[in-house]
């Protein structure tokens, strides 16, 4: 690259939200940025909106109908089936690991006859529209690794998230808002395992790549409001003497910082009004809610959020992820799994057909899933009112639908016990691949120099699941 | 033909060229470890490089001897690499398309072809070789050079045909090095003094007062805290509180005194180690106790105490070596002669410790040390004074208990009947005398009895028991090992369990004897509140028993759901058979002779008959205790209850003194190869030692942890020295001499100027690691004092500013920002180290990611804190810090990124914080008197240290007057706005007239030359 063209590069790049891009309004070279040469071939789908349900939701009553284990009941987890797979210190002291069967109910759906639990009666309603991984696995199994892994590649904290490299490579679509969106939702209990900011960091990515937080609290975006007493009148008085100041200055040093930092307050000025009036679900049809379900009026839910998650996608972010909470059944799965579905299924469902209603389904790829499955033997007390599972990485189900995506099918298969993969094995590293495909990036390509080394999302591993492709 | 390549080491070289030359002219001299080098290891490593594992062929191009093969001399058509890299044919050209690399771009293979055309002239890896002090070189025709600094950068400039810039104004420079120094702006009246100040060495007064504040103490910590991952709570995401400020306070220190840096390495390292340590060395070595912790139950212990060693391992290399030898983790480095096994004897030093991989998530873990400040020291010196004072007094009174006790006695052994009681601690009694526990009665005393983990209590009752299993009394979930506290019988032993999650959130242990079956027995469990095994009693009839310890692993509160029961808890199977009675419940761990007094049915009255001589041992302790509290006279309780207070006292002020996590020896442990860095792959088991490529430890120095230490700051060590002088460069000029200050070897860059680099490490080393002196050589030289306004060619020529011709222009970081804001606000609290403070934050940014409770700002003091001071929770970091590009201290950062965002806009012109500020700047504008246009100028001498050009003045001016008119009409909204922040408003100002220079401060604020060091 030569020197000229490594400044623009780098002066451009000096741009972008802060966080992940409204990169370079400056450059006039229109809001898609990203590296030069990407994507690398014609991209099925345009964005991507990842419902991820933290905690690990249990594959054995959502997903993976096991029939058999009905009869199993109580019985020991043979060796041959566990084969000294490592257990977390939870269940590690445990002296026995009885199996136990899914105590609520499974039938088929749709063409394609997918089974799906009673608990997900809208997520049934769509099946056909639908892709299900059942053959998902992954190397952690505590929580904080495991959901670092599926976000970044790496179960050590460090390396950017995969919606900052999507950001970084393909640039941004929308001029007035970030291009990597996260929100997140407590599950009902209000309580489940901790995120950590980390999760849409962008590790040795420029931190103008990460994920913007958009809150159900407060500003929506932190610090967006003018303070009281502050209006909008005066703000712009405010930047107009502050840009007249700064341009002086431009003059002055020829410092192109500066110029980055003009257009900087203009981009803010205009988030100032493009997020309040994206987060106003005022003027949504009564339909919408009836869609997506009442909660979708309560700020700070998945269903609210799903709803924003629509909104933004109509507005051009690239990836927006949702974070729902308080998956992590290790007892009381009587309990707790139907609160968890119902604060999801509804809304899940919706936002599919929300995006197919208005044609944008083809384009937009929707991932639904968590950072592990849970063990087919109980943790803890198993009893007829309770029963548990422990963290399970050698199997999970994830669903994907939209752009790029074959829709109506299944993929992948469990042994008898839903322990281990009998066919078709995908690893984490393979899902990523396969997004990344999807967006039209070949993701040994997609690649950042750090410390010396060539970083990826998918580490050295990883290949696109090709019968998933449409 | 035989096959020459002269080797010549890189430090004979020639004076270092810029790349910018690197594509000129065809007959440029072609240099391997600045041209050929970095393609080498880019392109071709990965396969023909250092890892044994992936190289495919014996063809290597990290060694001279591998690469001999595939070069001829001067004759680049007959060279294997030339032909392959130029080759069209895909098949058969390098580097192939299935190692996902694309073909060299032709400048690459141009370089490559020049080079070999040259002679092919190898060179070793330059940092690997010690740095020799460079000749200074003399440039002439040039009064610019003030110190040998500026002597190799013009010598290089003048090569370049560029012209270094002159010396910036006297405002811009005292700015400049007010903040670079001490992190905070200069006052109106430094400045001021600086411009009178026209005599020789004024510009030297300022440094040395800068370098002697303790500012700079403060301004030098922060790198380093970011370089050590410092921070206020664990990481990972239960991401608990710990408790490491005396150690960033021992780092502010050892900045201040300016300890030679390799003291300051060694103490950091190992001061543990250090032959009669003193408490203020092991301090320092709470260096490697700052990386994160995992509390999150059920994670594989060893798993993490690996990851936290090779942490070590990486930061220490990072840090001190700019080696990246976290990637030889997992196999051989793939660009520099960094050995598997390398890592792992790296990772043997760091392999004693006595940590755990589970750690506590509220407090320190193990080892963690006491660490008073001087005014602890000196209370606790005096608490133990009067303890002393109490006891011997008490002793003293011995022999008249003695005798007043016999008196007593023969009273009481005719008088009523005397029962010693604990009424004050006791807070539950329950007696039971007709209740038959059949297997099936559960007694519920509801909601009683309520203790956490961190809570002394004690358990009684009599027990007649007629099965070997059955509960006694509990607080927990009606099944076997349910949440809460419990006191069983089990296999007729008696047994306790404190749960919070059974399988290893739990505290259970028994007594090695069985009681009797159909007998009474008194059973008594205390428990001290300190969450471990070790601070359990049980006794049977008031003899203490000996405990096995079965599971001691109670980190979390757990929550007692369920009333309290007696017979009853841990499920059906568990009840009780037989009987129960005279059920306590103590909110204290009773002592001994508490026990004894308690499981003792006799009457006080009853022993004072019995003769002294043929009492039980039990029977005296409960008289004597009976007496001492409720029969002596006045004048002996009172010295008594002196004496219990005073250890009180003294108990409860050593309780509250705050600990920091240190390093230790502990048993040692054998450390392995660890095949793909798997903590459950062991390969070879391995010994200490330092990578085979680096000079050795000194003969006879000790293969342990202080001889690393030593061996790091070690004369012969290559690369501590540069990296750690390139760290203060980067500094200073916003780019290290070596660009990648994290990574000095084959993928790092090439230093744009080796020499002064290597005269800078040698001058580093040979002036006793002087710290100050190093920024005092740096900061004082004419290549630093020079304006960092240029004419637009050396900008578009050298738009990085590499070549050091001007002045260095960049963004503040992120702590300056703030802390810049607050100081020209008048806000500021200067106060040297301390617990951490919280500043304030938007509402809510814990409580969405981790429930709980959530931040909760302080208020006074704690808000105006600088920001090296601030709460830093790893999970979720202060928002206005890490907007503003601050690492987010999960992990070793030595290089900073610098945005340009949005986000930064609307932080500075809406957070609170800054609204403050402004709020509080208008009212020292207002205060000052003048004209509005000289009290704009005084602000804005407040912020950017020099008053405003007309035009500047003109748009302020303006945007007052309208903002004036506006808040003149609106008397709300400036009240309002004037309502931001704790900080009282000064009464006697109009709000209209507040309210608009609020405004126009919070602009001031905003200027892009504000936020910037020019």
């Amino acid at each position: 690259m030569s020197l000229m063209t490594r400044r623009h590069f780098f002066g451009r790049a000096a741009a972008g939200i802060g966080t992940a891009a409204l990169a370079h309004a400056d450059s006039g070279a229109g809001p898609d940025g990203g590296l030069p040469g990407f994507p690398h071939f014609a991209p099925k789908a345009k964005r991507i909106i990842y419902l991820f349900q933290s905690g690990g939701p249990s594959q054995m009553e959502l997903f993976d109908f096991k029939p058999e284990l009905k009869r199993l009941q109580g019985s020991e987890l043979p060796d041959s089936i566990r084969r000294g797979q490592r257990l977390t210190g939870m269940s590690s002291t445990q002296t026995t690991f009885p199996v136990v069967a899914s105590r609520f109910g499974f039938s088929q759906h749709g063409q394609s006859g997918a089974w799906l639990s009673e608990l997900l009666p809208h997520t049934a309603r769509i099946a056909d529209r639908l892709t299900f991984v059942k053959s998902m696995h992954t190397e952690a199994i505590n929580h904080d690794p495991a959901v670092t892994f599926l976000q970044t590649g790496s179960q050590i904290a460090g390396r950017p998230s995969i919606g900052s490299w999507l950001v970084y490579g393909l640039g941004s679509i929308t001029r007035d808002l970030p291009g990597f969106v996260v929100m997140i939702s407590p599950g009902g209990g209000g309580g489940g395992q901790p995120l950590y900011d980390r999760l849409w960091g962008s590790g040795f990515l420029p931190t103008r790549f990460q994920g913007v937080k958009f809150r159900s609290v407060g500003d929506p975006v932190l610090y967006l409001s003018n303070p009281a007493g502050f209006p909008e009148s005066n703000r712009r008085i405010f930047l107009d003497a502050l840009g007249e100041l700064n341009r002086m200055k431009l003059e002055e040093f020829a410092d192109p910082e500066i110029a980055t930092r003009i257009s900087q307050y203009e981009m803010a000025f205009r988030m100032q009004s493009s997020v309040p009036e994206l987060t106003d679900l005022s003027k949504e049809p009564a339909r919408t809610f009836e869609l997506y379900g009442e909660d979708a009026r309560k700020p700070g839910t998945f269903a609210a959020n799903c709803l924003l998650a629509r909104r933004l996608a109509e507005r051009g972010v690239r990836f927006i992820q949702l974070f729902h909470r308080d998956w992590d059944q290790h007892g009381k799965m009587q309990q707790d799994l139907p609160k968890r579905c119902k604060d999801t299924d509804q809304a899940s469902a919706a936002l599919v057909e929300d995006l197919a209603e208005r044609g944008m389904l083809d384009d937009t790829l929707v991932v639904w899933g968590g950072e592990f499955g849970r063990t087919v033997y109980c943790q803890g007390r198993l009893t007829p009112e309770e029963y548990g599972r422990d963290h399970h990485p050698r199997c999970f189900t994830v669903w994907m639908a939209g752009g790029g995506i074959k829709a109506g099918m299944t993929l992948g298969e469990t042994d008898d016990y839903g322990y281990n993969i009998a066919r078709d094995p995908v690893h984490v590293h393979d899902l990523q691949a396969t997004i990344l495909h999807c967006l039209g990036i070949d993701h040994t390509r997609l690649t950042f120099k750090y410390q010396g080394r060539h970083f990826r999302l998918t580490d050295v591993h990883g290949s696109v699941v090709k019968p998933l492709l449409a | 033909m035989r096959m020459t390549i002269r080797t010549i080491p890189a430090a004979f070289f020639g004076l270092a060229l810029l790349v910018l030359e690197q594509a000129g002219a065809a007959s440029a001299p072609v240099e391997f470890n600045r041209d050929i080098r970095p393609i080498l290891s880019d392109r071709c490593f990965a396969c023909h490089g250092p890892d044994a594992g992936t190289r495919k062929t014996k063809l290597r191009f990290d060694l001279e001897a591998g690469a001999q093969t595939a070069i001829v001399p001067r004759d680049p058509a007959k060279s294997e690499i030339y032909r392959r890299i130029s080759s069209d044919n895909a098949a058969t050209r390098m580097p192939p398309a299935y190692a996902g690399l694309d073909r060299l771009p032709d400048r690459d293979i141009e370089l490559i072809r020049r080079w070999i055309e040259q002679g092919a002239v190898w060179q070793n890896h330059w940092s690997f070789l010690a740095p020799a002090r460079p000749a200074i070189p003399a440039p002439g025709g040039s009064t610019w050079a003030r110190s040998p600094i500026d002597r190799f950068v013009l010598a290089r400039l003048e090569r370049e045909g560029v012209k270094p810039q002159p010396e910036a104004d006297r405002i811009t420079l005292i700015r400049r090095l007010t903040l670079d120094l001490s992190g905070l702006p200069p006052t109106p009246e430094e400045v001021d003094a600086f411009l009178r100040d026209t005599s020789a060495g004024a510009y030297e007064r300022v440094v040395d007062r800068l370098l002697d504040s303790p500012r700079y103490a403060e301004r030098m910590a922060v790198p380093w805290l970011e370089a050590a991952r410092y921070a206020d709570t664990n990481g990972y995401q239960s991401d608990g509180e710990r408790s490491m400020w005396r150690w960033r306070d021992w780092v502010i220190g050892a900045f201040a005194r300016n300890m030679p840096y390799d003291r300051f390495t060694i103490e950091q390292i190992a001061g543990d180690m250090l032959p009669n340590a003193t408490p203020d060395q092991r301090v320092a070595s709470g260096f490697h106790r700052n990386h994160r912790t995992n509390a999150e139950g059920g994670i594989v212990e060893e798993e993490f105490r690996v990851e936290y060693v090779a942490d070590r391992v990486e930061t220490t290399s990072t840090v001190w070596l700019g080696l990246t030898v976290g990637c030889a983790r997992c196999h051989d480095h793939k660009y520099d002669p960094i050995k598997q096994l390398d890592f792992y004897r790296l990772f043997a030093y760091f392999n004693n410790v006595s940590d755990r991989g589970l750690v506590y998530n509220f407090g320190n873990d193990e080892p963690f040390m006491k660490a008073p400040l001087p005014e602890q020291e000196r209370k606790l010196a005096q608490l133990d004074t009067k303890v002393v004072e109490a006891e011997s007094r008490y002793a003293n009174l011995q022999s008249a208990i003695a005798k007043a006790q016999r008196k007593w006695e023969r009273s009481a052994r005719r008088g009523a009947k005397l029962e010693w009681l604990e009424p004050e601690n006791q807070t539950l009694r329950v007696k039971l005398a007709d209740i038959v526990f059949d297997g099936k009665r559960v007694e519920s005393r509801g909601d009683v009895a309520s203790f956490n983990y961190q809570d002394e209590f004690s358990l009684a009752a009599w027990i007649r028991p007629d099965s070997p299993n059955g509960a006694i009394v509990s607080r927990m979930e009606d099944y076997f090992e349910g949440e809460g506290y419990g006191l069983f019988l089990l296999d007729g032993k008696v047994r306790l369990h404190i749960t919070r999650r059974s399988t290893d959130i739990a505290l259970r242990l028994e007594t090695e004897q069985a009681v009797a079956m159909n007998r009474w027995q008194h059973v008594l469990m205390t428990y001290d509140g300190r969450r471990k095994a070790a601070g359990v009693r049980i006794y049977l009839d008031g003899e203490p028993q000996k405990l096995k310890v079965l599971f001691d692993e109670l980190t979390y509160p757990f929550g007692p759901k369920e009333p309290f029961r007696i017979g009853a808890g841990g499920g059906e199977k568990l009840r009780f058979r037989g009987s129960i009675d005279d059920v306590r419940v103590f909110k204290t761990a009773l002592s001994a002779q508490q026990a004894h007094a308690v499981a003792l049915k006799d009457r006080v009255d009853e022993i004072a008959a019995i003769d002294p001589l043929a009492r039980t041992a039990a029977q005296a302790d409960k008289i004597a205790l009976y007496f001492l509290e409720v029969a002596a006279p006045k004048e002996i309780r009172e010295s008594r209850r002196r004496l219990m207070e005073a250890q009180t006292e003294r108990t409860r002020f050593h309780d509250s003194i705050q600990t920091v996590m240190v390093m230790n020896e502990g048993a040692p442990r054998d450390a392995f190869v660890l095949r793909r860095g798997a903590y459950d792959a062991r390969a070879d088991k391995v010994t200490p030692g330092t990578p085979e490529f680096l000079p050795k430890p000194a003969r006879g120095a000790a293969q342990d942890r202080l001889g690393f230490a030593r061996w790091l700051v070690d004369r012969a060590n290559p690369l501590t020295a540069r990296v750690t002088v390139n760290r203060y460069w980067q500094m200073y000029f916003g780019t290290g001499l070596v660009k990648t200050s994290e990574d000095f070897g084959s993928q790092g860059e090439w230093p744009i100027n080796q020499e002064l680099l290597d005269w800078l490490a040698v001058e580093f080393m040979e002036t006793g690691w002087d710290v100050k002196r190093m920024q005092k050589a740096i900061v004082t030289s004419a290549t630093y004092r020079q304006s960092s306004k240029a004419p637009p060619e050396l900008v578009q020529r050298d738009p990085e500013n590499r070549l050091l011709a001007r002045g260095a222009r960049f963004r503040l970081p992120a702590e300056m920002i703030r802390d810049q804001a607050l100081a020209a606000a008048g806000l500021l609290v200067e106060k040297v180290g301390g617990p951490s403070v919280k500043p304030y934050q938007p509402a809510g940014l814990w409580q969405e990611l981790a429930g709980g409770k959530g931040y909760t700002a302080d208020h006074g003091d704690g808000l105006y804190r600088r920001s090296l001071y601030t709460y830093w929770k790893r999970t979720v970091a202060p928002p206005s810090m890490v907007t503003f590009d601050a690492p987010a201290r999960e992990t070793c950062a030595v290089r900073g990124t610098r945005t340009n965002t949005p986000l930064q806009a609307l932080n500075l012109m809406n957070d609170v914080a800054y609204v403050e500020a402004s709020r509080k700047l208008a009212e020292r504008m207002l205060e000052s008197h003048g004209t509005p246009g000289e009290r704009i100028a005084y602000a804005f001498r407040l912020v950017a240290a020099r008053t405003p050009n007309p035009s500047e003045a003109r748009v302020l001016s303006a945007a007052l007057a309208k903002f004036e008119a506006f808040y003149k009409r609106d008397l709300k909204a400036a009240a309002q706005l004037l309502s931001q922040g704790e900080s009282p408003r000064n009464p006697a100002l109009e709000a209209h007239e507040l309210a608009a220079y609020t405004g126009v401060a919070s602009l001031l604020l905003n200027l892009d030359e504000t936020i910037t060091r020019e």
